[in-house]
């Protein structure tokens, strides 16, 4: 379904090249982990992938069921079924939770032939999502993320993707800042919404989270490529052994490939 | 009458000073204090740091006639703006001048009293009060109202009455073939122990140019509790100089919200003055502007006394080549202790050629104070306009929604129904309005 080809991208108007040449193939029903140290491009992968206007893709291509992407707006692509959950929630003070569920459940809805949910409807249909991470109910009438902790905003967004049922997922980071307990509950929502027919992708540093979410695909980041592609067992090699045995790979004569 | 010291003639200091009056003219000493006050009092302009940032050049150069020789419309299809709340505690003014037939008075219970300033001229407080808490120093727009006004809204609430319906004073401003000057006056007077709400609402009926210089006065006594909407839609031509003055004893509770909608230029003066110990107040501010239209906030709350507890939080969003001024004093007088005063001006500049300049201004000579305060000036943050359209919302929906978001933190405390809903949708056409950045032309 998602299928990256060459793809490099930079800082809009800086000429930084972040993402130096992915290439990546994710096909429905499968979960993939992305691996990589600090400053590995593994965030801007997925920023790039939600169109975040920040990035300008330079060269190569974003197919999406077989179609490139590239021109769309970043509210085409979640219309499309991609969706990207933050590293960093953002905050949106008079804003309710419910109210910016139902303004993307109902855009996303239309968009894709799904039938658009009245209020009343909707919040039968929110609070049983409610449940999948345990959240409180009264979090629907709070502003998004506003005054959340760490934790809540990460949860918040796999609610978030509970509710508008993407057929892409982006995780990015969601386990950081998780403590062990609220680790197994969105682990567990993860695990619930995965089905055959979605993707799934974990944008994660440690190998922690993949203990609750098997991967069918491993591959590790370094420098802005994709160096290194494995089963599961490779996020176990990575525990052990760190990112240093793989720094090699991504640079010749102590230079980027 | 002799004007020998004057020293630089306006045409408004001449319609000022020259308007036919009838022989039974009220409030004769107060047009003389007018009068003082424009002779010796220049017509200002940017060399005073009072009105650095505010240019009112065009404000002088327009040749404003007498309201007689202006050629007014009538006020027509002005129902829609009356209150559902107030159907019986209206009180409707068209170009500064009382309209009884469009006012409604007598629904609000004991002890209240609304109607006309010339109607109750001869009333205690009315005779104790007038112009007597006015206080803007050698100001020569008061100095045109006392000069100009005849007529005004009169709120008088004995001690322990309350308000049984929030109380309207609504301005209207017609269509003309000429600028000319309105002068709307206000003298509310709330006794120990009573509870009002009051919206104020100014509204042009058409884009024609006029200057209304509206003067509020405003005591709170102990006890007594106040709540103060102030709107301003005014013709996209008009000048707008208000200067609302409050006075607040001890125990007493006023708040103020002021939405600056309309106006080519206003120029707000709030003040609150405290006059005794545990006081509470708020002079909260709205301001949405667009095109070419400037909006100045000029504050004053002065802590004189302790224990009072004082909240401004001013909003501004800024479209087109607007131009948006905030200055904002706060005097805490020496042994004025315990004071919990907060304030904070955030801007939202929404286009490249839009202005803001903002000066919180603090004066404290107490040291048991917690001040907070502080000014932002940004754009909408890139990263939550992503956040919004990743979760599919339009690029130009997740503006309007910030945006929106932004401007609302200001009217949720605004405790009148019809009030909110209809702040609500005024903010909602401005940002529906102005999602996207505009060019101007």
């Amino acid at each position: 379904m998602l299928e990256l080809k060459d793809l490099h991208a930079e800082v809009e108007g800086e000429g930084i090249e972040i993402l130096k040449g992915v290439n990546l193939t994710i096909t429905k029903g499968e979960i993939h982990a992305i691996m990589g140290p600090n400053g590995s491009g593994k965030s801007t992968l997925a920023k790039v992938v939600a169109g975040h206007p920040q990035y300008e893709v330079t060269k190569g291509d974003i197919l999406f069921n077989g179609e490139s992407i590239l021109e769309m707006d970043p509210d085409e692509r979640a219309h499309a079924g991609i969706f990207l959950a933050f590293q960093y929630p953002v905050e949106v003070p008079g804003v309710t939770n419910t109210t910016l569920l139902r303004e993307s459940y109902n855009t996303i809805a239309a968009s894709r032939g799904r039938e658009e949910l009245d209020p009343l409807e909707f919040d039968d249909y929110i609070r049983e999502k409610l449940d999948l991470v345990e959240m409180n109910p009264e979090f629907l009438e709070r502003s998004v993320n506003a005054g959340f902790s760490g934790g809540e905003k990460k949860r918040n967004e796999i609610f978030q993707m509970a509710v508008l049922q993407p057929s892409l997922s982006l995780l990015d980071e969601t386990d950081s800042g998780l403590d062990i307990d609220a680790l197994r509950v969105v682990s567990d929502g993860i695990n619930k919404l995965h089905g055959e027919d979605d993707g799934v992708v974990l944008i994660t540093h440690y190998q922690r989270l993949l203990n609750y979410i098997i991967p069918d695909h491993v591959h590790v980041m370094i420098a802005g490529r994709i160096v290194k592609s494995g089963g599961k067992e490779l996020a176990l090699e990575l525990e052990e052994k760190g990112y240093d045995w793989l720094e090699s790979l991504a640079t010749v004569n102590g230079e980027a490939k | 009458m002799a004007h020998p010291t004057r020293i630089e003639p306006s045409v408004l200091h001449e319609l000022a000073m020259n308007r036919p009056v009838s022989k039974d003219r009220l409030w004769t000493g107060i047009a003389e204090e007018g009068m003082l006050t424009l002779n010796s009092n220049e017509f200002p302009d940017r060399k005073i740091e009072e009105w650095k940032f505010t240019n009112l050049k065009e404000l002088k150069r327009t040749d404003f006639v007498h309201l007689d020789k202006a050629g007014v419309s009538p006020a027509t299809d002005i129902e829609k703006y009356f209150l559902p709340e107030s159907d019986r505690s209206r009180l409707v003014f068209v170009n500064g001048y009382f309209e009884e037939k469009y006012s409604s008075i007598g629904g609000l219970g004991k002890g209240v009293t609304v109607g006309n300033l010339a109607k109750y001229a001869g009333d205690e407080a009315v005779k104790e009060y007038l112009n007597r808490l006015v206080n803007y120093d050698n100001d020569v727009f008061t100095a045109y109202n006392n000069l100009m006004f005849d007529d005004g809204a009169y709120i008088h609430l004995e001690k322990g009455a309350k308000a049984e319906a929030p109380i309207q004073i609504l301005n209207i401003y017609t269509d003309s073939e000429q600028p000319y000057i309105a002068s709307p006056r206000m003298l509310v007077i709330a006794e120990e122990d009573s509870d009002l709400t009051i919206i104020e609402d100014h509204i042009g009926l058409s884009d024609n140019r006029y200057l209304t210089i509206p003067v509020c006065e405003v005591k709170v006594k102990q006890r007594a509790h106040i709540h103060h909407v102030r709107i301003q839609r005014d013709s996209l031509d008009a000048f707008h100089l208000s200067r609302p003055i409050t006075y607040v004893e001890k125990n007493s509770e006023y708040h103020s919200y002021t939405i600056t909608l309309g106006a080519k230029l206003s120029r707000n003066e709030p003040r609150v003055i405290q006059e005794d110990e545990e006081v509470d107040f708020t002079l909260d501010g709205l301001v949405l502007i667009d095109g070419d239209q400037v909006a100045d906030t000029h504050s004053v709350m002065d802590h004189r006394f302790s224990h009072a507890t004082s909240h401004q939080l001013h909003k501004v969003v800024v479209n087109g080549s607007a131009h948006s001024i905030f200055n904002g004093k706060i005097f805490v007088r020496k042994d004025a202790q315990k004071i919990d005063s907060f304030q904070e001006n955030r801007n939202l500049l929404l286009s490249i050629d839009g202005l803001v300049n903002t000066k919180p201004q603090l004066e404290i000579f107490a040291d048991d104070v917690l001040c907070s305060h502080g000014a932002t000036i940004g754009q909408l943050d890139p990263e939550e306009v992503f956040y919004l359209q990743s979760r599919g919302m339009t690029e130009e929906k997740a503006k309007e929604v910030l945006t929106y978001a932004f401007a609302l933190e200001t009217i949720e405390n605004v405790k009148v129904d019809s009030v909110h809903k209809l702040l609500i949708e005024e903010v909602y056409r401005y940002t529906k309005a102005n999602s996207k950045p505009k060019v101007p032309a």
